[in-house]
């Protein structure tokens, strides 16, 4: 059944200029997010001092508010207004219509909004928290995945539309969701950041979060942006964002403002050298184009063991670089530490942090391969089903 | 989670105030060169949080005055964050405000740096920093917080069912039975799913929520044990848990403050009838032993004011039972007692009788208001009722006070320079820490012959924490006598 003559603009977007507006926007909303993400922690290593109005804060805020915005004309729209297109092209959730897409943004910018007065109160209660991960933050960070993954949705729904019958919005979509998939890779990594300190690679718990965290997007977005190089193409993003960030925020000068300061900071501190996820993204991206007929579970095993064993090899000898006077420079960035990092610590006097030998690491790579093996079989089969998504 | 806060509260209800008991904010008197300065630190009860600020000059004009948080002792120490300027008030130019981030538990110092009329000076205050108490939600946050957590999980059954439902159907048209099905399904499992995270989330927040529990600031305990009138004082670890290392504090690390390791104060409890200032005297390293004076028998609350070696002042608190008969001794002569009638008896008025004819005055304000910083100002009169003008420093200083709240939930023992303890009141301003021991400081004169008269006036800063009666206890000293006046305030 062909609804493609009746409902043609939003549906079958016949010229690359009808790639609606809200998408762009939504894209915009998640680039700012994981701006003021980066920019944020980066205050907090080199500034300290926070206020609701830090412009890091200001970037993450503007995320929810241009996401609310989509939501709220896209699901207003799609319930009270006339336009046919949007309506076929809409999802009923407790009587109101809009896009898939629209209802998890929707519902992320709900979880950021709770997420503001239950921080506020955990500070009063608790003291202002100086870890990334506690229940309010847990909170905020996952509204804000809700609002990537409802704008992922958005563009996958009209890519999807798209594929049959036009193949240049197609291509303009499908880049677009695979520069918003870069972008969860970056979130991904924001978020096990605390295993993958540089100081920390000649550990099996750096390989153990990456096993779980990775393979599963990256499988997903082979699968639903039917790119063959979509893996290498979403690390590719994350890559060239770190090492942005790396080149670009030590030239603002920084100072801290918080106590107690145990190095002296003069310019904003950027985050570590990129992992190299980049490497094993290309191998999964080569070996999904040869075995597409294998069973998923088949396909899974075999890239669950492929890339922990080449992130293994190629970030292991890397990170021996990293902890080596030849790294110290502007581009590798291991010359710049936090305001409150101990002279005495590891990372400081660029020693490993425990690492672990061998029964404890070679256990340890070996259950990253069985999890990287899972994640990537969840990823196929979300992936598989996200090609099927219309609205 | 309602009832671990109903506990946590009341464990925070129970928790006194480190360098002294139930009076955490810091008032003190500088003198930074030619700028006096009366200072008021109100520490934070959340750590991380934000401490506030309060200066009322009254020496040379200033023109700017910057404030500075830092470790008192350590690496840290050495690495100032850039300064906060203290901001005039615009009806009172003389009163700075200010504002800065206690960010871990423990030993600090505000630094103060003055600009103004005499040039460039500074000078700074210890302060001592630990969490106290746990911020209970008030009801209208929770139901809104519940409301939105409802909508959340609903939310995402709602979507969880459209998304199997609807999402993967062409533009225009309905599902059917099957997919219907499909969907109720996937909405009853997302609900399943979602409510698992949600109680995750539950045991999360009480985990975090106890853990912060035990970081809450407690005393290391005191457990006197009284043979004959021998007493012996043994000071307890509070917790040896490696992982909390700023409450693990040592109890074999204590500094001398005004020549003794401890100032003990020993209050008759319940009418506040007999009260002590005793220096007990090291016999080991967390043990303490001191000889009894006579005292009347009953019921004593001890408040033993420690400091230890990173300047972080403590006051530990027991109970002792003094039997009736308690072999006496004379009391030692830098001890003090008094036995002013009890509190049941009414309130005592602004000038008290010594026994040996002179009279201490207290020039009490007119209305005394909590949370208010005030500069107390005793006088002595002898016997003539002229100023005694044979006054002499008290333990290097010209008095000493203690401010008592009659529920014993306050106690402050301070100085003329202010609440903060002297010991880490030098560690901050740079001078070595056996200074006080030898008393070698200027006008911290340590022995109690040879030293020359001083004013018979001495002014205590202080504010009383919280309203309610409270008793407060003034040593000064004459010739070779220190007396001890009694004195109560009804703080509004």
């Amino acid at each position: 059944m062909s609804t493609a003559a009746h409902y043609p603009a939003a549906l079958t977007s016949r010229s690359p200029s009808s790639i609606p507006w809200y998408i762009w926007v939504g894209a915009l909303a998640i680039t700012s997010s994981s701006i003021g993400g980066a920019w944020d922690v980066s205050w907090h290593r080199s500034i300290g001092r926070d206020t609701f109005w830090t412009p890091a804060h200001m970037a993450i805020y503007a995320c929810g508010v241009l996401a609310g915005i989509i939501c709220a004309w896209l699901i207003a729209k799609g319930t009270f207004g006339h336009d046919d297109a949007l309506k076929a092209a809409s999802v009923k959730v407790f009587g109101l219509r809009a896009p898939l897409g629209v209802f998890l943004a929707g519902w992320g910018c709900v979880a950021v909004l709770t997420s503001a007065p239950f921080d506020n109160w955990w500070h009063n209660a608790y003291g202002l928290d100086v870890k990334i991960v506690s229940p309010p933050h847990a909170l905020l960070i996952l509204g804000l995945r809700g609002i990537s993954t409802g704008v992922m949705f958005l563009i996958l729904a009209a890519m999807n539309r798209a594929a049959e019958n036009d193949a240049r919005t197609f291509k303009q979509l499908q880049l677009l969701l695979l520069y918003v998939g870069g972008l969860a890779i970056v979130g991904q990594m924001f978020f096990v950041q605390e295993y993958t300190w540089d100081v920390k690679l000649h550990q099996a718990a750096p390989y153990i979060a990456m096993g779980i965290a990775l393979p599963v997007l990256f499988a997903t977005f082979s699968q639903a942006s039917r790119s063959n190089w979509a893996a290498t193409s979403t690390a590719a993003v994350y890559t060239v964002m770190v090492i942005a960030e790396i080149l670009i925020l030590p030239l603002f000068p920084a100072q801290p403002k918080l106590g107690p300061v145990y190095h002296p900071v003069t310019q904003m501190i950027p985050a570590k050298f990129p992992i190299l996820i980049l490497v094993p993204a290309l191998a999964l991206d080569l070996l999904w184009r040869r075995v597409k007929n294998w069973k998923p579970w088949q396909i899974a095993l075999v890239s669950g063991i492929l890339f922990i064993a080449v992130l293994t090899a190629v970030e292991w000898p890397f990170a021996n670089f990293l902890l080596s006077d030849a790294s110290r420079n502007r581009f590798f960035g291991t010359i710049y530490f936090d305001y409150n990092s101990r002279p005495t610590g590891a990372d400081r006097l660029r020693e490993w942090f425990y690492p672990d030998h061998g029964i404890a690491l070679y256990g340890g790579l070996m259950r990253a391969a069985v999890y990287a093996s899972l994640s990537t079989w969840i990823g196929l089969l979300f992936g598989r089903w996200m090609r099927g998504v219309q609205r | 989670m309602k009832w671990v806060l109903a506990f946590l509260v009341s464990l925070a209800v129970a928790v006194p105030a480190y360098a002294h008991v139930g009076s955490k904010d810091v008032y003190e008197e500088l003198n930074a060169g030619p700028y006096k300065l009366f200072v008021t630190i109100r520490t934070p009860n959340v750590i991380p949080g934000v401490a506030t600020v309060e200066v009322r000059s009254s020496g040379a004009s200033i023109s700017s005055l910057r404030i500075t948080p830092t470790p008192l002792t350590g690496e840290a120490s050495k690495h100032p964050p850039t300064s906060d300027a203290m901001q005039p008030s615009a009806a009172d130019p003389a009163f700075y405000t200010g504002s800065l981030w206690i960010m871990a538990a423990g030993s600090w110092q505000v630094h103060f740096d003055v600009d103004g009329a005499a040039g460039k000076a500074s000078s700074s205050v210890p302060v001592a920093a630990m969490p106290l108490s746990i911020l209970p939600m008030r009801r209208s946050m929770g139901i809104l917080l519940a409301l939105l957590g409802i909508l959340l999980i609903a939310g995402m059954a709602g979507i969880a069912a459209a998304a199997v439902g609807q999402s993967r159907l062409s533009p225009g048209s309905a599902p059917g039975p099957a997919a219907q099905r499909k969907a109720r399904t996937a909405g009853a499992v997302a609900l399943a799913i979602t409510l698992l995270l949600v109680y995750g989330g539950y045991k999360w927040w009480n985990a975090e929520a106890e853990s912060y529990a035990a970081d809450l600031y407690h005393p290391l305990s005191l457990s006197p044990t009284l043979n004959g009138n021998a007493l012996d004082l043994e000071i307890g670890r509070h917790d040896t848990d490696a992982t909390h290392t700023f409450r693990a504090r040592s109890n074999s690390d204590l500094l001398p403050d005004h020549g003794h390791v401890m100032h003990l104060y020993a209050i008759r409890q319940p009418g506040m009838d007999a009260v002590f200032h005793l220096h007990p005297t090291l016999a080991s390293d967390k043990h303490l032993r001191m000889t009894l004076p006579s005292m009347p028998a009953g019921t004593y609350r001890l408040y033993g004011d420690i400091v230890h070696a990173n300047g972080f002042p403590e006051t530990l608190t027991a109970d002792l039972i003094v039997p009736a008969d308690m072999p006496g001794a004379p009391l030692a002569s830098e001890d003090a007692s008094a036995a002013p009638p009890a509190l049941s008896q009414g309130e005592l008025g602004t000038s008290y009788k010594l026994p040996d004819g002179y009279t201490m005055i207290w020039d009490r304000p007119q209305e005394l208001h909590a949370n208010t910083a005030y500069a107390f100002r005793f006088r002595l009169v002898d016997a003539s009722g002229q100023p005694a003008a044979d006054a002499r420093p008290y333990l290097g200083m010209a008095g000493h006070a203690a401010f008592v709240k009659s529920d014993g939930t306050v106690f402050a023992h301070t100085h003329p320079e202010g609440s903060a303890a002297m010991q880490a009141m030098m560690l901050a301003n740079g001078s070595p820490a056996e200074m006080a021991d030898t008393g070698s400081m200027a006008g911290m004169d340590m022995t109690a012959a040879g030293s020359d008269p001083i004013s018979p006036m001495v002014e205590f800063p202080y504010g009383f924490p919280s309203p309610g009666r409270y008793r407060i206890f003034i040593q000064m000293k004459h010739t070779n006598t220190v007396e001890t006046g009694v004195f109560d305030a009804d703080v509004r």
